[in-house]
């Protein structure tokens, strides 16, 4: 289970409708207890991908580590990573699925028509062949 | 004894610590050092083979290991040392399009439509989607021919057409979208105007250019499909590369004499062109239609493939020609399969590209430009030889001589009076027939062949050898138009 508080909740929908018609992506940091997490903080990151970013995104390396260095000086955890679905369902894509990691929860915005839709969480397996779908609360 | 920082899903792993320090004096020293106190991080940090996991970038301080002396750079306990994995992702092209966003038809498109809206695999769902896509097709020639007009006719809201080439009579025999009427106009005018006659409701847009790596990323970027009618290698390498750029699927088709073949590039986790085709193949060992002919049936066949494809990607319905090689052999009326995987290390594709924007094609290519005028006079190259020459020479009666690279065939159709037919194919046994101090002159139809001969013999030491500009093509344009063209 994925808990988003209310403040992270709200800048990740107004950093996807921003972005819309392209992709955002961006870090959730906050904590977590087993299978518990919270998100305390939405951290925007550039996306990076080389080409029309309306059905795409990448995240550059090192703004992950910049990520996770920031996390870790606010005595938070790196948890998950979200990005947005212009014009699409939230749905964990073949192409999210093949360049994800299976260390983190991946939340998905769907933005229709230029506002925010709905939402899913989704936990790539190992083999990142494909994504289970974890209960999110906003 | 470098400090390695734990990413946190990977704690439950270390017994919650998020920074580990360990023994070893480079970075994979360390990693092993991490994997042997904590076993059953081992398998998520390396492979079974004992790799760093591809998604894993290794990082010391704030530099990639890659970049430094990979797994062997030398790691002290001043050093920090992150596991950041690789991320990226994204909506799909192919992506079923919300209701809402879903364009209405009117009565007499319900009608016109019919016999697609009463399949169930279709519907009135499958054909608004159909109205709501654009797809950009590249060339209106043999392959676009047949892929404009069904394309149309099926109800494809928004086709894009490039194409900067006008109707040639020798056209006719294969690209049906173009009329005898027509010999001469815009391919791009010709075209719209069959496939608006057809169906109105369309729209078309014309894109009068050739597509470059300056323009391609710009044209490309505002369609959902892109299909591949070209006939030529640079263009091919440029619509792969850019469509696994932008992400679009890529239907590609392509027809030599009796044979096709067709499949989906750059579809979500398949393999593009370049998985295929790393490299092109050397200049001029494949010959374009106009130097090797084709069956004018052929194009239809492989174009209609591609039209099926690109409708089936549409809709979301069937089994995406996607990994596969669908091979078709006219003559033997048959069709194989390959199987196409994706290349991990595919220069565009792979897992770290090494082409992230688009190149110079015809460098990649080894082709030169296509000339943007005809072949100005009096400015012709080093070893070559421009067919008004050649007709003076002739006249006056020069000794030397004139050699036709073509094949037998082609001789039959037209020849240039005092030539000698050696084909390409049994030129290099003919070689040592010829006089090493005899000026030699060479053409073919168009000049690809002689230029390769031309080759062929100044690497066997003949120097004074010149290629026909042009060929018997320009020979009949400029010299004698009784000589037919083909």
């Amino acid at each position: 289970m994925i808990h988003i508080e209310p403040a992270p909740w709200r800048a990740m929908q107004e950093h996807a409708v921003e972005a819309y018609p392209n992709e955002c992506c961006g870090a959730m940091l906050g904590a977590m207890d087993g299978d518990a997490k919270t998100v305390r903080d939405a951290m925007r990151l550039d996306n990076a991908f080389a080409g029309a970013q309306a059905a795409r995104y990448e995240l550059r390396p090192e703004d992950l580590l910049a990520a996770d260095s920031a996390a870790r000086a606010r005595g938070l955890d790196l948890i998950g990573i979200y990005h947005s679905h212009p014009d699409c369902d939230a749905y964990f894509s073949k192409t999210d699925l093949e360049n994800s990691c299976p260390w983190y929860s991946f939340v998905v915005l769907s933005v229709q028509n230029g506002a925010f839709h709905h939402a899913n969480s989704w936990l790539p397996n190992f083999a990142r062949t494909e994504a289970a779908r974890e209960e999110l609360q906003y | 004894m470098p400090k390695i920082l734990i990413p946190t899903p990977l704690r439950q792993f270390t017994a919650k610590e998020n920074a580990v320090t360990v023994s070893g004096a480079t970075v994979g020293e360390a990693l092993d050092a991490l994997a042997g106190r904590y076993p059953d991080l081992r398998q998520q940090i390396f492979t079974a083979e004992g790799k760093v996991r591809s998604f894993i970038n290794v990082y010391l301080n704030d530099e990639d290991i890659r970049y430094l002396g990979k797994t062997a750079t030398p790691a002290t306990e001043a050093d920090t040392i992150s596991l950041v994995p690789s991320i990226a992702g994204g909506a799909t092209v192919a992506a079923p399009l919300t209701n809402d966003a879903a364009p209405a038809l009117s009565n007499e498109e319900i009608l016109r439509y019919s016999r697609h809206l009463i399949i169930p695999e279709v519907g009135m769902e499958g054909q608004q989607k159909l109205k709501a896509a654009k797809v950009l097709l590249v060339g209106t020639g043999g392959l676009g021919a047949p892929l404009g007009l069904y394309l149309a006719a099926a109800g494809v809201g928004r086709i894009g057409l490039v194409d900067f080439d006008v109707v040639d009579f020798t056209n006719l025999q294969r690209q049906v979208i173009h009329s005898t009427k027509d010999v001469g106009r815009k391919k791009l005018d010709s075209a719209a105007e069959k496939m608006l006659a057809i169906n109105p409701n369309i729209s078309i847009a014309r894109h009068e250019v050739a597509l470059t790596s300056e323009n391609a990323l710009e044209i490309l970027k505002d369609y959902d499909i892109v299909v591949d009618g070209t006939d030529n290698f640079p263009t091919r390498y440029l619509v792969n590369d850019a469509c696994v750029l932008l992400g679009k699927p890529n239907v590609y088709g392509s027809i030599f004499r009796f044979e096709g073949q067709a499949t989906v590039f750059a579809y979500q986790g398949g393999p593009c062109y370049r998985c295929l085709y790393p490299e092109p193949p050397p200049p001029g060992l494949v010959p374009s239609c106009a130097e090797g002919g084709v069956l004018g049936i052929l194009p239809g066949t492989i174009g209609l493939i591609q039209a099926t494809e690109t409708v089936k990607l549409i809709l979301g319905i069937g089994e995406p020609l996607v990994g596969r090689l669908l091979l078709y052999d006219a003559l033997g009326m048959r069709f194989r399969e390959l199987k196409l995987r994706k290349n991990p290390e595919c220069p565009v594709c792979g897992e770290h590209p090494s082409v992230t924007r688009l190149i110079d094609y015809h460098q990649f290519c080894g082709v030169p430009r296509q000339a943007a005028a005809p072949a100005q006079e009096g400015k012709m190259n080093d070893g070559e030889i421009d067919v008004t020459e050649l007709k003076q020479k002739l006249d006056r009666g020069d000794r030397f001589v004139l050699l036709d690279v073509r094949e037998a065939h082609e001789y039959k159709i037209a020849k240039i009076p005092g030539s000698k037919l050696v084909p390409l194919s049994e030129f290099a046994k003919h070689l040592g027939e010829f006089d090493k101090n005899a000026e030699i002159v060479v053409h073919c139809k168009m000049g690809g062949r002689s230029a390769r001969a031309c080759g062929m013999l100044r690497q066997a030491g003949f120097t004074n050898v010149r290629n026909v500009v042009g060929g018997i093509t320009a020979w009949s344009e400029k010299v004698d138009p009784s000589v037919p063209k083909y």
